[in-house]
Parts: C-alpha cells; sequence; structure tokens
C-alpha cells in the first residue's frame, strides 16, 4: 500500500510538472492572446479525459446491465468520478482564460452550457449512486449513465452545429483549423500524459472501489455469522 | 488585467485538484485497509455463522 502510494504520487507529480513545463516554457507564445493561450494545454486535454472516462462509464454501465458483475459496477462507479473532476478542471480553466480573452467569465453558450450539463448529470450519478437506498441502486444507476452518456457528442459536436462565442476546433475543424507544429507537438505530449495520469486515477479509484465492496461483504457475513 | 495571473491561476488550481483527488484515493484505501484489517481481527474468517446453526434434532 505504501509502495503504490508512494509510486502514484511520483509519478502523477512528475506528469504535471512535465505537462506544466511544456505547457508553460516549451510552447511559443500565441500571437493573439499572448501567454494566456497556454491554458489551452491544460483545458482540451482535462476535457478529452473526461469524454474518455465518461465513455467507459457507458460502456462499464452496458455490461453492468447485461452480466451483473460487480467489476463493471465498480468501474463504472469509478470512471464516472474521474470523470467529473477533470470535468470540474475543464470548467474552472475555460472561465479563467474566458476572462482576459473575452472580458467576460461565462457565457450561455451552446459548447459551455453542454458542458455544464454533462458535468451536472455525472454529479447526479455519483449523488445517485451514494444516497439512494435499496437493492436497486446499481442498475438504476447504470440506466442513468447510458442515458446521460448522450450529451458527450452533443458537447462535442456543439461547436460544429450551432455559431458559439467559445472558439472553433482547433484540431479537426476543417480547411481553417490547425496548430503550429511547436504547438502541436506540445499539445499531444499533453493529452498523452494526461490520459496516463486519467488512467492512474482510474485504477487507484477502481481498487479502492472493489476494495471497499469486499470490505461491504465481510461486513454482511460478520452480521450473518452474528459477530460484528 | 494581466493575463499571466489567470495562467497562473489555472495551472495552480489544475495541480490542487489532481493531487488533491489523488491524495484523497489514497487516504481512502488507507482507512478500508484498516477497517478490514479489524474486522478480520474481531472475526475468523472460517467462524461458523451463530444464527443459521442448523438444529441437532
Amino acid at each position: 500500500m505504501k509502495k503504490l502510494a508512494t509510486i502514484s504520487v511520483v509519478l502523477v507529480a512528475a506528469l504535471l510538472g512535465i505537462t506544466s513545463y511544456l505547457g508553460l516554457a516549451v510552447a511559443p507564445t500565441e500571437q493573439t492572446m499572448g501567454d494566456v493561450q497556454r491554458i489551452f494545454y491544460y483545458h482540451v486535454p482535462s476535457g478529452w479525459v473526461a469524454f474518455l472516462c465518461f465513455f467507459i462509464n457507458f460502456v462499464a454501465s452496458a455490461v453492468y446491465l447485461w452480466k451483473r458483475s460487480a467489476g463493471s459496477d465498480a468501474l463504472a462507479a469509478a470512471s464516472a468520478e474521474v470523470g467529473v473532476v477533470f470535468c470540474t478542471v475543464l470548467l474552472i480553466t475555460g472561465p479563467l482564460w474566458a476572462r482576459p480573452v473575452w472580458g467576460i467569465w461565462w457565457t450561455w453558450d451552446a459548447r459551455l452550457t453542454t458542458t455544464l450539463v454533462l458535468w451536472l448529470i455525472y454529479v447526479s450519478y455519483l449523488v445517485l449512486r451514494r444516497f439512494a437506498a435499496g437493492g436497486q441502486t446499481q442498475v438504476l444507476a447504470a440506466a442513468f449513465a447510458i442515458f446521460g452518456f448522450a450529451d458527450v457528442p452533443i458537447v462535442y459536436m456543439s461547436i460544429r452545429w450551432f455559431r458559439t462565442q467559445h472558439p472553433s476546433p482547433v484540431m479537426g475543424g476543417g480547411q481553417n483549423s490547425g496548430l503550429d507544429p511547436a504547438m502541436a507537438h506540445v499539445f499531444l505530449t499533453n493529452l498523452a500524459a494526461f490520459t496516463l495520469m486519467g488512467i492512474v486515477f482510474l485504477v487507484l479509484r477502481y481498487k479502492l472501489q472493489m476494495q471497499e465492496h469486499a470490505l461491504e461483504s465481510a461486513h454482511a457475513q460478520a452480521a450473518l455469522k452474528g459477530v460484528a | 488585467m494581466n493575463g499571466i495571473v489567470f495562467l497562473k491561476a489555472a495551472y495552480a488550481v489544475s495541480w490542487i485538484i489532481y493531487l488533491g483527488y489523488l491524495g484523497r484515493i489514497l487516504l481512502r484505501m488507507k482507512k478500508v485497509a484498516a477497517e478490514r484489517e479489524e474486522l478480520d481481527r474481531t472475526i475468523p474468517r472460517n467462524a461458523a455463522p451463530a444464527t443459521l446453526k442448523r438444529s441437532a434434532v
């Protein structure tokens, strides 16, 4: 346990250190926005990992409804929580970029609003798991997650479907989109580093979920034996 | 206001959230492990269920 804790803390701190160095010192300064554009190297990878986690949650929830296995339920719970953490960073770094660039913290445009709704959906999912009573909590949560995931493609497509204040897609946004090669190099490295950090969180959180499940079962057995 | 302040704030908040979350997971793991150890000490894993014993009749 001590070894696992040390390795994970060192790994996550190293990933944060490398991504900060690349974003703050290596990436070139953007012509129009200046240094504040460097928030992009944390903002977009955080959003990507959040989407990835919500996709894992969707798949794990579907598998749980089909197989009713404790492992898929644990993975669904873990991925939703990790996704909410990354989505929280996305929603905080966005306004911190918007204030100096747009002059406002927030606007109710399609991308921002659908992302906030996405965050609220998965916070509701976690609240449901935490507070729902009865034996059907996991089934309800899995069904909720499958419908909740419908917002992910809407968030992704919102800047393509609607004219928004949010910038157009930088990658895969058509002829006028794209990144300077030096910027793209930093961006893709940060994307990979954040993905690895997300995997570390997911593995640890899944392990915790399974340990909690085993502890609950042990408590139930102890109660049955009339000891605890 | 200078954009550098917002840039530093964005990176600092991200560090705090990610490291804080990692710390929270590790603390919860430690707590669960301790609770499991305590439970195992209280009741041996192969103890027979007291309430479900069959009568000798």
